[in-house]
């Protein structure tokens, strides 16, 4: 879908291509870093859930582009940040740009959450590790739009060194509980474990929301359809070429009555997600 | 600006050499958000089969070396929603739109084309013959004379538009197939079409992609490409040539005109540089008044 606003006197189609002046870099912990680029555009019209697309370098090798969930926006100075871990070859060249270096960024792509309508819901976010980074964004959406004390974080992380964006909820005023696998920090354990006691009190009207490892969505899928929330997203991370919706590499199997005759379709996670009612997700 | 970039590809009129690989640009509703779609040469659809294709479970790409490889699988909705919701679309656009046809068996193609026929804002048929044949072992239809020709003979008899035919590398002499489909009606060959390839994940000791191997594409082949475009152009068919494999820049596309292509497609590069293709085209009237030029098909073939 492409939304056109104006910006000053400009009208610009998005999504967009941008070349954006890195403002700031920094390690977060070991293997994660936080990079903050200058796009008053995007910073603007971008959503939580969505993601951009991102050019590591001008040359051919390596060649395509990465795609980073928005961390979170700063619409007054015009930026907005990622955070990512550094994997491979992609993210550790953009882990040497330096403040001043110009990146060449399309976005905002993807549907973003669907933050409901309802407000008396209480609203449940549940993070993996790395999955942190787009949910601290819906959380500071979440407790704008509804208040902050409809919004819970639950945080799971290795163990309490790698714990991502628990100060960041808690500057919301949400509320944070956090579940490490080998217990040094919080509950001793998975972060599903703590939604599984959180939907035990009367779930209906809660909406969750989930990003992290694939075993872990699953997980919170399973747990919601039993707990019967209103709505539970998940945020998907399928293996993108494009992230145009130009190539169809990236797609998820996905629950489609109309005019499908098993059942199920192919929907592209860049275009038609990454955001998904977990229901309607084919796991396998 | 006084020069010519039009070029003539059957009867289709191109206003510039400059199409765009098919399944390398959705249905254009994505990229219509980026640029005027009429500012292109011509836009080839997405593989287009009798029914639907569902695809190839995923992963379906990974990154290679300067490039990469997919497995889609020919994933598409088929023929008659293409009439019904992708054409529609497109028919906005001053821009001639070249249908690329997939099938499993000679009738398939036939199939699609026949219904094809009459549907307004269809300029030209492009042939993917890389498809596999169940009908003998699932050899690749464009891997023998023999096969490419059956095909290409049985489609011809349907239609009267502008038919190309896309050549696949993976042959032992492309010139061979290139003169057999040729020979049986086309009005032109584009090629390359991907060249096979794969990657073991050595730490699972297993294929990455599902479908184990895929087509590469992207500018690590490149070179290939342009080596058969004067490879096929040497054959001296009488016929356009649309060149195509790894074109990233203008630069790029001007060493497949060099080469005897009469016009080229952009694919992979629209990933990385939404722009890439509209680019190309300015970068190619920019280098023709820089060297003086007044008509682009001044320097097709002009490296023997």
């Amino acid at each position: 879908m492409s939304l056109t606003i104006s910006s000053g006197e400009e009208l610009v189609e998005l999504p967009g291509i941008f070349d954006c002046e890195v403002v700031s870099q920094g390690r977060v912990m070991d293997g994660i870093f936080c990079i903050m680029l200058n796009c008053p555009t995007i910073a603007k019209c971008v959503l939580p859930g969505q993601f951009v697309n991102v050019r590591v370098l001008d040359g051919a090798e390596p060649l395509l582009r990465r795609p980073f969930s928005v961390h979170g926006v700063n619409p007054g100075m015009g930026a907005f940040s990622l955070i990512y871990a550094v994997r491979g070859k992609g993210t550790e060249l953009l882990a040497k740009k330096r403040r001043s270096d110009i990146v060449s960024v399309v976005g905002p792509l993807g549907k973003p959450f669907v933050l409901g309508d309802n407000p008396e819901a209480r609203h449940v976010i549940v993070c993996g590790g790395c999955g942190t980074a787009p949910m601290v964004f819906l959380g500071e959406m979440l407790s704008k739009k509804w208040g902050a004390d409809k919004v819970t974080a639950l945080l799971g992380a290795k163990n309490n060194d790698a714990v991502l964006g628990s100060v960041d909820f808690q500057n919301y005023g949400a509320k944070v509980s956090v579940a490490t696998d080998d217990g040094s920090y919080g509950h001793h354990g998975f972060v599903t474990e703590l939604l599984s006691e959180r939907l035990a009190l009367p779930a209906d009207g809660t909406r969750v929301y989930a990003c992290g490892p694939r075993e872990m969505l699953k997980e919170v899928a399973r747990i919601s359809k039993q707990a019967e929330v209103a709505s539970c997203q998940v945020s998907l991370e399928n293996h993108m070429a494009c992230g145009l919706g130009l190539c169809l590499g990236c797609v998820q199997k996905h629950v489609q009555p109309e005019g499908k005759p098993e059942g199920w379709d192919y929907l592209r996670v860049c275009t038609d997600g990454p955001v998904f009612e977990a229901e309607a997700v084919i796991w396998e | 600006m006084g020069v010519n970039l039009a070029v003539q590809i059957g009867d289709m009129e191109m206003k510039n050499p400059v199409t765009v690989g098919s399944g390398t640009f959705g249905s254009g509703e994505e990229m219509a958000q980026f640029f005027d779609l009429s500012r292109l040469g011509a836009i080839t659809t997405k593989g287009t089969s009798l029914g639907p294709w569902i695809g190839n479970p995923t992963p379906r790409t990974v990154e290679t070396p300067a490039g990469m490889l997919n497995a889609i699988g020919l994933d598409n909705d088929g023929v008659e929603d293409l009439i019904e919701n992708k054409l529609p679309f497109l028919r906005q656009f001053d821009v001639p739109v070249i249908v690329n046809v997939v099938g499993k068996t000679v009738e398939q193609y036939v199939q699609v084309v026949q219904r094809l026929k009459g549907v307004e804002g269809v300029s030209a048929i492009e042939l993917n013959i890389s498809c596999p044949n169940i009908k003998a072992g699932a050899q690749l239809f464009g891997s023998s004379p023999e096969a490419a020709a059956e095909v290409v003979e049985a489609v011809r008899q349907e239609t009267n538009l502008t038919l190309i035919t896309k050549l696949t590398p993976n042959v032992t002499r492309i010139g061979t197939i290139a003169r057999a489909v040729v020979e049986a009606g086309s009005d032109a060959v584009s090629l390359i079409n991907t060249l096979l390839g794969t990657v073991i994940d050595i730490e699972k000791r297993q294929f990455v992609l599902a479908n184990k191997c895929g087509g590469l594409s992207g500018p690590c082949i490149r070179p290939v490409a342009i080596q058969k475009v004067y490879e096929v152009a040497k054959e001296n068919l009488g016929v356009p040539i649309i060149g195509m494999g790894g074109i990233m820049t203008a630069e790029d596309a001007i060493q497949f005109l060099l080469a005897g292509a009469s016009a080229v497609a952009v694919g992979t590069a629209t990933f990385v540089n939404p722009m890439a293709a509209v680019e190309i085209v300015d970068g190619i009237e920019a280098y023709l008044v820089a060297h003086d030029y007044t008509d682009v098909k001044e320097i097709v073939g002009v490296v023997q």
